[in-house]
């Protein structure tokens, strides 16, 4: 209280309260957002293809991500994604295409948006994208079994809407 | 920043051009154009069972969500549930009050390289190499979202019963989470709620 009623008086309170070092993306952030993997669309009619979408426009982020599932072995087999929203979105929903292929379903289910966040360096104020990303493989994946007609649990959250 | 309204206007008009279908049968999408008009346009994009893809446009000034939530079948459509005056109202209230005893904590407590700021109703506090914490609101969603060092990304909904924030995916309460993460990474406890 004091300190901030002395930056008033002083009349330094917003130029140096503001200043902050300079913000850069991570080079992994600006690798996926001019060279993304992945990007595209599989037919969602498709019953071998788990669709996630989540997020919502009004919150600037939406991502779409596809898994294409090996029926035998449960191994998935492609992934891609459409994301809309800021670089560090775009990235994240890129590196969880790319961790998704060749693992088996449930392996993905354990994939935290804290390793994404971590392997992309992203700062605080996007982390909300990494945990986009990471309820994008669950909606997916969670598809991906409703179609397959396996009972889903219920009781998950509305990751798209939450 | 995400939230910037230029890089929102830049993203959605690439939204209008694209009109995608979810599989999912209970999803909704909230689209918002930016029009030249001075208030905000909502066009809400659902899709029903039979994977028809409905849309429809109107403009409010304040959030008319009663009747949208009786259209066909839909998630939980939280930003019914709370009018966005009251929302903002409580969030403002509760982020104020935050400011202030985070700031009087900082005061009192000597952290290395403590700074709290409020600014485009964004709240950042950084703990120096300890961490930063980032809240704001996310209005669209009537939630208050939060950026912990410790916990990651969590956001949270006014429960109107407990008269609290409560992140729905584990249970736990805004206040409280703060107060036990700043006692674990300063060392000294803080009163907040």
């Amino acid at each position: 209280m004091l300190r901030h009623a002395t930056k008033r008086i002083l009349g330094l309170g917003l130029a140096e309260s503001r200043w902050s070092a300079p913000r850069f993306y991570h080079e992994r952030v600006v690798d996926h957002y001019n060279n993304p993997r992945n990007v595209g669309a599989f037919d969602k009619n498709d019953p071998t293809v788990g669709t996630g979408l989540v997020g919502a426009p009004a919150c600037g982020d939406v991502m779409k991500l596809q898994i294409k599932v090996d029926e035998e072995t449960g191994k998935i087999t492609d992934a891609c994604f459409k994301t809309f929203g800021c670089g560090s979105a775009i990235a994240s929903s890129s590196v969880a295409t790319e961790w998704v292929k060749g693992k088996q379903m449930e392996e993905v289910l354990t994939i935290k948006n804290t390793e994404i966040a971590k392997h992309l360096s992203l700062p605080p104020v996007k982390l909300h994208c990494s945990m986009l990303a990471e309820d994008a493989i669950k909606a997916a994946v969670k598809d991906y079994e409703a179609k397959r007609g396996k009972p889903v649990a219920s009781t998950t959250d509305k990751a798209a809407e939450a | 920043m995400a939230f910037s309204p230029k890089f929102l206007r830049r993203s959605l008009n690439s939204i209008n051009r694209w009109r995608f279908l979810s599989s999912s049968s209970d999803s909704r999408v909230l689209l918002q154009h930016s029009h030249s008009a001075p208030s905000p346009c909502y066009s809400f994009l659902y899709n029903d069972n039979r994977n028809h893809v409905c849309s429809r446009d109107f403009c409010s000034r304040t959030s008319n969500f009663d009747e949208i939530s009786s259209q066909g079948p839909a998630a939980i459509d939280y930003s019914a549930l709370l009018q966005e005056d009251e929302f903002h109202n409580l969030a403002d209230a509760t982020t104020h009050d935050l400011l202030e005893k985070i700031e009087e904590y900082g005061d009192s407590v000597d952290i290395d390289g403590f700074d709290i700021d409020y600014g485009n109703q964004v709240l950042t506090v950084k703990f120096g190499s300890l961490g930063t914490y980032v809240l704001n609101k996310q209005t669209p969603n009537r939630q208050i979202w939060m950026s912990s060092p410790v916990s990651g990304p969590s956001r949270f909904d006014w429960d109107p019963t407990a008269e609290t924030w409560i992140y729905r995916r584990t249970k736990v309460k805004l206040l409280e989470t703060l107060e036990s993460e700043i006692k674990q990474l300063c060392g000294d406890p803080i009163k907040l709620s």
